[in-house]
């Protein structure tokens, strides 16, 4: 039944030589959907004569705008031909040109969100450079216009959360080792998952290209009724984290049907490594939670065009702040949980030491999961009614304990191990550090009369980049390091890889270490001016900050060097456990060269028994 | 000799939290921020008392990351099985959750049940002490005072520009609106602003259509002169002008507040 589930899906009857190359054909095609959306619009739209492009005409030419690019990247051969009965021409060319395209291979589709999540790291980088750069002066001296230095806060935050952090962990290692790390050829939803990755970088495009519109001034977090009453560009900003969320959901939908049903022989639930419970986890909380987004965004984009009453005075203000929270909360448990599962991946391999209490690992990463819905009115401690801050502070003060199982699996680890000091051992250490200053500081914001001092200030600023940047960047950048070998066959350089982390360490600890007191001395959030007693911090904070974003385009630099011209490394340079090293790196196209079967735990360095063998005569083992 | 490790551990580990316990009651006894109001020591007591307790779990982290750095650490990166090879130990896991249950509990109930209690009783107290009573109308982008007991609508200074001024000692209660005023025809024109004092240590958003109220004390003679914290701020973003929607504050003796109301309504008869 499996073998035939793992087939390959379809025959190239007549395979097809493009004639363009897709991107480009997809940009091409986007063109000629806006064009026509917009055209559409116009011609139904009963007051035309002012702007070729309005709100709503700027809503139908983006929806034609998306599918002129989804179909252009590969989705007309690969998706609509096999859908109205037709085989699918869609032709996988076999060098590099099969990044840039349509895919079906889950560690192609990997690599590219990789590859575009490091571009919108990139991009949404520079513009928290610029936004720092204004703000070593307590006047507007860098922007023109505040709503232009909301608009790049706002761009800044969304890419970050939407493009990097959702997706970095998720889709991009997830999409790559998942299948690898449960013995699987391949995804259940391939072409799906391929679509997917072309919806990042065309809702990355949109956020970017939303100031076209007119500078949106809410942040992130889109708050009514300032949304309503903001010019156009909030409307990419809806659209925008629209197609990003649904590839996130895509990939989630993907990798959680094949946890559950393409595992390797062997491979049971108590088996499972700790990364694939990480993924399994956040994808279940994707499921639930970005369609709750999307649904509140589809709502406000309504309420905005058409014009619905449904945030501002007239409807209920606090119903968006409490439907965007609902999703905003579970959100930073998204971007955190693959973090703190991976360090528990990680430390045993690089102690080669028995991973501590993995039961209460697992039980952790699930009770997060469970109670990261609990807890979101702690954004609205400044708004809620007093009778409501009781319970939300007892489930924020509770979410601690689970989250501290996975210190507690990685301390023990630790303890009396001998630890080979890698750059990933290294960034992790690094990780556990700033993350518990993120959690610790968290507690203060449960309190309510601490938090009516701190909300809106540079202390909640601060905390959460403590906990996505201190967390989850310095794994993924740590997870990058470890799977280099495996990615590439090649192998970083350490001393290079040790100097950066120690870089990024202390450019990120300067920063935002020094927002906490920014904070505590009355520095609100959103400003591009601020009174004048602030700016000798600010200035420091920035010169830090530019130190941590050189760091990080080091990290770039060295990790894309060692990809292509690092010493070539030997086949299990950790001598780690897992199923992904059992096979050549990079890994050949089915994965692996037969099919497994998993006999005991990956935890687990008290004895020299392999985990895995490989099934040679598949009579053998029925 | 089991424990000898954990020894070790235990005893950096005390000695690091003792100097950072007394290295921040310096700081305290300076105070993390200036704080002038009944609500604001609340918050200011609640913040020191969290972080004495917080401080040993910070230091237990880093102190354990640097014993990891260098006593946990391989010669070379060959690899090779640790020594040592551990699954479970029942005590350490019954420890690590008992106390993080004990901490998380008790951090619910002292500072944040308690405090929340003294904070609402407070509340109660001086609605019935027949408070000042300032209206606040945040518009973009502007702070509007009006102090209905005294019959002046819209409290300004010799420049012309909003402020709000408070006697020292007198319970104070805010009605906070979201309102333009001057464009009452336009159902797009009000967004979410937050009121915030930060001397004072409260922030409470003002939202379109509803009207929200808070109490307080102010107990010291103060203005931005005295620390920059005396001052109005919008702290929710509310369009281009949020950073400049911030407004003067003077704490005052009761007799200056007396002069200053009589100013305000000699101002506005000549403004009338």
């Amino acid at each position: 039944m499996r073998d035939m589930a793992q087939a390959e899906p379809r025959n190239h009857l007549e395979p097809k030589v493009l004639r363009m190359a897709p991107v480009l054909r997809g940009f091409f095609w986007a063109a000629v959907g806006f064009a026509t959306g917009n055209l559409l619009t116009l011609a139904v739209d009963p007051f035309r004569g002012h702007p070729w492009v309005t709100e709503p005409s700027a809503v139908v030419g983006w929806v034609g705008a998306l599918m002129g690019w989804l179909l252009g990247v590969g989705g007309y051969e690969e998706i609509i031909l096999p859908l109205f009965g037709f085989p699918s021409t869609w032709v996988e060319p076999q060098d590099w040109r099969r990044y840039f395209g349509l895919s079906t291979n889950h560690k192609v589709i990997g690599i590219q969100y990789l590859f575009s999540s490091s571009a919108i790291f990139l991009i949404a980088g520079l513009d928290a450079m610029a936004i720092r750069y204004e703000l070593m002066q307590p006047s507007m001296h860098f922007f023109t216009y505040s709503g232009q230095y909301l608009t790049a806060v706002g761009v800044h935050g969304s890419l970050m959360m939407f493009g990097v952090g959702t997706v970095a962990m998720i889709s991009g290692l997830g999409n790559y080792f998942v299948p690898l790390m449960i013995g699987a050829k391949r995804t259940v939803f391939s072409r799906l998952s391929g679509l997917g990755h072309w919806l990042l970088p065309a809702g990355a495009l949109t956020l970017i290209a939303s100031p076209l519109l007119g500078y949106w001034d809410t942040g992130w977090r889109g708050y009514e009724p300032l949304a309503m009453q903001d010019p156009g560009g909030m409307v990419f900003y809806y659209l925008g984290i629209f197609a990003m969320t649904l590839s996130t959901i895509f990939t989630s939908l993907n990798l959680a049907t094949t946890i559950i049903f393409y595992r390797a022989r062997g491979m049971t639930w108590a088996r499972i490594p700790l990364f694939v419970w990480g993924i399994l986890t956040v994808s279940l909380l994707n499921l639930i939670w970005q369609p709750e987004i999307e649904m509140t965004f589809v709502m406000a984009l309504l309420s905005k065009l058409v014009p619905w009453n449904f945030f501002d005075a007239i409807g209920s203000v606090e119903t968006y702040l409490s439907m965007f929270w609902l999703f905003g909360h579970p959100e930073v448990y998204i971007i955190v949980l693959p973090a703190l599962a991976l360090w528990n991946e990680m430390i045993p391999v690089m102690a080669q030491k028995n991973l501590f209490a993995r039961d209460w690992a697992v039980i952790g990463l699930i009770f997060v999961m469970m109670l990261s819905g609990l807890v979101w009115a702690h954004h609205m401690f400044t708004n809620m009614r007093n009778s409501e801050m009781f319970p939300f502070a007892f489930f924020t003060e509770m979410i601690s304990i689970p989250t501290g199982f996975s210190f507690m699996a990685a301390i023990g680890t630790l303890w009396k191990a001998k630890l080979r000091l890698t750059t990933p051992s290294l960034l992790i250490l690094m990780s556990l550090f700033n993350f518990m200053i993120g959690g610790l500081t968290g507690v203060y914001l449960a309190d309510p009369p601490v938090n009516l001092q701190v909300h809106d200030t540079f202390f909640v600023v601060a905390h959460f980049h403590y906990t996505i940047i201190g967390g989850m960047i310095f794994t993924w950048i740590a997870a990058m390091y470890y799977w280099l070998p495996k990615l590439s066959g090649r192998m970083y350089n350490e001393t290079w890889g040790k100097i950066l982390a120690v870089w990024i360490f202390i450019g990120f600890n300067g920063t935002f270490g020094q927002m906490f007191l920014l904070g505590l001395q009355g520095m609100n959030r959103w400003v591009p001016a601020y009174p004048p007693y602030l700016k000798s911090m600010n200035y420091e904070v920035s010169l830090f900050a530019f130190f941590l974003g050189v760091g990080f385009i080091g990290h770039a630099i060295h990790i894309i060097w060692a990809w292509r011209k690092g010493p070539l490394s030997s086949e299990n340079p950790w001598h780690a456990r897992t199923l992904e090293w059992m096979t050549s790196s990079p890994p050949p196209e089915e994965n692996f060269a037969a099919e497994l079967e998993v006999v005991r735990g990956f935890y687990r360095y008290d004895h020299d028994n392999p985990s895995a063998y490989f099934v040679k005569d598949k009579s053998e083992s029925t | 000799m089991a424990l000898a490790e954990a020894t070790v551990f235990a005893v950096i580990w005390a000695i690091v939290t003792a100097i950072a316990e007394i290295v921040f009651r310096r700081i305290k006894d300076h105070s993390m921020y200036y704080t002038i109001s009944s609500q604001g020591h609340i918050a200011l007591s609640a913040f020191n008392f969290l972080s004495s307790w917080l401080i040993p779990i910070f230091t237990f982290m880093a102190v354990m990351v640097i014993f990891a750095l260098v006593r946990f650490r391989a010669p070379d990166n060959t690899p090779r099985p640790s020594p040592v090879q551990t699954l479970r130990n029942k005590w350490y896991i019954l420890l690590w959750v008992g106390v993080s249950f004990a901490l998380n509990i008790m951090f619910w109930l002292h500072p944040t049940a308690v405090d929340l209690e003294t904070m609402f009783a407070n509340w109660k107290q001086q609605q019935n002490q027949h408070p000042l009573i300032v209206n606040v109308t945040a518009r973009q982008w502007e702070w509007i005072f009006s102090y209905p007991q005294y019959g002046i609508t819209q409290a300004v200074n010799a420049q012309g520009l909003d402020e709000l001024e408070l006697p020292v000692g007198r319970p104070v209660e805010f009605f906070l609106r979201s309102k333009d005023p001057f464009h009452s025809y336009d159902i797009y024109a009000d967004v979410i602003h937050s009121f915030w004092i930060p001397a004072f240590g409260i922030k409470e958003d003002v939202i379109p259509g509803e009207t929200r109220t808070e109490f307080l004390v102010p107990d010291h003679v103060a203005n931005y002169e005295t620390s920059p914290l005396v001052r109005v701020q919008c702290a929710e973003v509310c369009g281009p002008g949020h950073p400049y929607m911030e407004a003067p504050l003077s704490i005052v003796t009761a007799k200056q507040f007396s002069q200053w109301i009589a100013h305000q309504k000699s101002l506005q008869a000549q403004g009338a």
